[in-house]
């Protein structure tokens, strides 16, 4: 017996997606846009400047400091993949093992990270980098590793990793929520089948639950690039970009060339080529990923 | 019937809001009439940084003139955002962007070229010439940073050295020295001695990435280079950042960071930190410009302030600038939108006036600050010594250009990042690769 609802009129559904059409025209069509129109001037803001055609564009591809920015990125993405999925990968298997206490305690714990503003990460691992009070130095100093003690984020050479690990440390919350629900859908007839065979908590691991949410990790790996090419505002708040382009990324490039050196016409063919490797990234990705399976 | 009706009463409200959003730059509709007085309320945006818990002069006195201005005007509503320094600049320049600035604002002179350029800001020549006693009343040079080809974009509230050396006597003397050194080399000596001694040489929070521009490079940069160099540099009659003498510059800097005379955390705290260590008695000196006497005043422990004392950067070996010059200028001025008209502009330029005059300065100068026009009567009993030292010392050197003043945002964008790196001694950044940079960005803006 099917019963069916009636078929409601194209006023009332088109009523219904107008707020999500509006809100999605406004703030990501529209500034879209007019992004490509400003990057195809000379506009240092107020009066309109001279049409330039593509040549901020030619200028863009020749700008060291755009590569380094994105190289930054692609550094940024790599450690987060690592840190973030694995580790987070990692505390599903380990929050689903029959021995673990206050479940739920642990799981809330791990995601509170995700739902604190960057701004508030940043500034609160600024203070946990400082020099003289902050609790990174202090901890090393009382085990007696002060020699490990370094200029958290005033030496070139590590200040990219040490803005990263707040980055990393804030999202395996959200992938292990991910990753537990996915554990939860694998059915529990498939691990009492490998248990009467002998397989092991690391077997059972490797064997039965990576295979069974390589889509979920798929997903996973998409949210994470995604996330990591438009990271913003804890570098901005931690170091600026700084010390010198050190931990530039391409969106703080892109701020600084716009707000900084007030060339917003430059600053959007920033923000565009930001977005053509994004997207470029993320389709190599999915077109490697998609080999294994078809 | 009643269809139209709420149609038409839907019409209005939403007009309504977007009248009032536009609002703010239109006198306000007549019908909004203050209480008691039949006068119209008129509504001022007013950006700054007077921070209401800085210790700082220029804040202090802003804040209290302020609260006056609004119980002199009841009918003027000041809708106020105070930020500091750094997000101020910030702020500005990205309202600026999309045609958005406040009715009344702080001003940075660097910007006072493109604001004027776009049309952005009113020129306030004809307002300064209407009243006489006010624009007399400024400090002849304090227009300096903002004058751009005759027209004056804001009207200074400081008159300052952006590069003072903040010395403790009593350090240097256990090192032997009894007055600051006179020599770079002297210096070099010194704060080698307090790197054994285990004080921090110099302390520097370049966070925010001016502080070496302004309290050290333009400073040390005209004692190599002469302010005729900038002056030609700023007229593009010729000069070029990869000269020999700003090269050197540079190469000094380099020597300094080098040798380890600066706190390892240099880059990741900002100059209101930088003076932590030096209050603490931790550190040998500090650079900054007048504007923290006021706050040295106040927060420094006794012991510490009554061995502070003033001195310029010392001269160097062969240098073209003079010895007693230092970086300076006014930097800072109140601007007026350019889009304000008749009983809003009147009220805008009230302010300015009271913010920027007489009255300004005298309540400066008794809390150890100068402003951009002349105290004329003040308590000097009031005065702090540290504050004569320095009225002393302003008055016996020459101010030459403060580059991140003078020079356009690109330029002091790569300038300002590549000082970052070459005050890190592992970085590898030489100070002939940083002086092609800014050459570069020089060319290209």
């Amino acid at each position: 017996m099917e019963r069916t609802l009636p078929k409601p009129k194209g006023i009332v559904i088109f009523g219904f997606l107008l707020p999500g059409i509006l809100i999605n025209l406004f703030i990501i069509v529209i500034p879209l846009i007019l992004a490509i129109y400003f990057s195809l001037y000379k506009f240092t803001g107020g009066i309109m400047g001279d049409f330039v055609g593509l040549s901020n564009y030619a200028q863009l591809v020749k700008d060291g400091k755009f590569w380094n920015s994105f190289k930054n990125n692609l550094v940024i993405t790599g450690l987060s993949i690592v840190g973030q999925l694995g580790f987070a990968f990692v505390l599903a298997i380990v929050l689903q093992s029959k021995w673990v206490k206050f479940r739920e305690f642990h799981r809330t714990v791990i995601f509170l990270p995700v739902v604190l503003p960057a701004v508030v990460v940043g500034f609160v691992w600024t203070l946990m980098y400082n020099k003289d009070y902050g609790i990174l130095n202090k901890l090393l100093s009382s085990i007696g590793l002060s020699s490990w003690i370094q200029p958290w984020l005033d030496d070139p050479g590590i200040v990219l990793y040490s803005v990263t690990a707040p980055i990393i440390w804030q999202f395996i919350g959200l992938y292990l929520i991910i990753f537990m629900s996915a554990i939860q859908n694998i059915s529990s007839e498939i691990y009492e089948v490998a248990e009467i065979d002998g397989a092991t908590g690391l077997r059972k691991a490797i064997y039965i639950t990576l295979p069974m949410l390589a889509d979920t990790i798929k997903v996973a790996l998409m949210l994470c690039i995604a996330g990591n090419m438009k990271i913003f505002d804890n570098i901005f708040v931690m170091t600026g970009g700084g010390p010198g382009d050190s931990s530039t990324v391409m969106a703080q490039y892109a701020y600084n060339v716009s707000f900084g050196q007030f060339r917003l016409g430059y600053g959007s063919a920033v923000s565009i080529g930001m977005i053509i490797l994004s997207l470029l990234l993320v389709l190599v990705i999915r077109r490697l990923m998609g080999g294994t399976n078809r | 019937m009643k269809r139209t009706y709420k149609m038409l009463s839907a019409v209005l409200i939403g007009a309504s809001m977007l009248l009032s959003a536009c609002g703010g730059n239109n006198a306000a509709p007549s019908g909004n009439a203050a209480a008691g007085s039949g006068e119209k309320t008129i509504e001022l945006t007013l950006t700054n940084s007077w921070s209401s818990t800085s210790t700082q002069a220029v804040d202090v006195v802003r804040r209290k003139l302020i609260d006056e201005y609004k119980a002199e005007n009841p009918n003027v509503k000041i809708s106020e955002e105070t930020l500091d320094n750094a997000s101020l600049k910030t702020k500005i320049k990205t309202l600026a962007a999309g045609n958005n600035l406040p009715d009344v604002f702080m001003l940075l002179g660097s910007d006072a070229r493109m604001f004027l350029d776009n049309g952005l800001i009113m020129p306030l020549n004809d307002i300064l010439d209407e009243d006489k006693e006010w624009k007399d009343g400024f400090i002849p040079a304090a227009f300096n940073d903002f004058d751009v080809d005759g027209q004056i974009a804001g009207a200074p509230i400081q008159m300052t050295s952006t590069s003072f050396v903040y010395y403790n006597a009593e350090i240097f003397k256990n090192v032997g020295y009894e007055t600051f050194p006179a020599t770079w080399d002297e210096l070099i000596d010194a704060l080698a001695k307090f790197k054994e001694m285990g004080i921090t040489p110099i302390s520097m929070g370049n966070k925010d990435q001016w502080v070496a521009g302004s309290s050290l490079l333009s400073a040390l940069g005209d004692r190599f280079t002469g302010t005729d160099w900038f002056n030609s540099i700023r007229d593009r009659q010729g000069a070029s950042f990869t000269d020999q003498p700003f090269i050197d510059a540079l190469t000094a800097i380099k020597q300094l960071s080098d040798m380890g005379a600066f706190n390892s955390d240099i880059n990741s705290i900002d100059h209101t930190q930088q003076r932590t260590a030096f209050y603490n008695g931790q550190a040998a000196m500090f650079l900054e410009g007048g504007w923290a006497v006021s706050s040295v005043v106040n927060d420094a422990p006794k012991e510490v302030l009554d061995n502070t004392h003033l001195a310029l950067l010392p001269s160097v070996n062969g240098g073209a600038g003079e010895a007693w010059a230092t970086a300076g200028g006014s930097g800072w001025a109140i601007a007026l939108n350019s889009n304000l008209e008749g009983e809003e502009l009147e009220a805008a330029v009230k302010l300015v006036k009271l913010l920027s005059g007489e009255k300004a300065a005298n309540m400066s100068a008794e809390l150890g600050d100068s402003s951009g026009s002349i105290a004329t009567d003040y308590d000097k009993s009031k005065s702090t010594p540290l504050f004569l030292e320095y009225l002393d010392l302003l008055e016996k050197s020459k101010m030459t250009p403060v580059y991140d003043i003078h020079l356009a945002p690109s330029i002091i964008q790569v300038m300002n990042k590549g000082l970052q790196e070459l005050l890190i001694p592992s970085s590898g950044k030489t100070p002939e690769k940083l002086a092609e940079e800014i050459q570069e960005a020089y060319e290209n803006s």
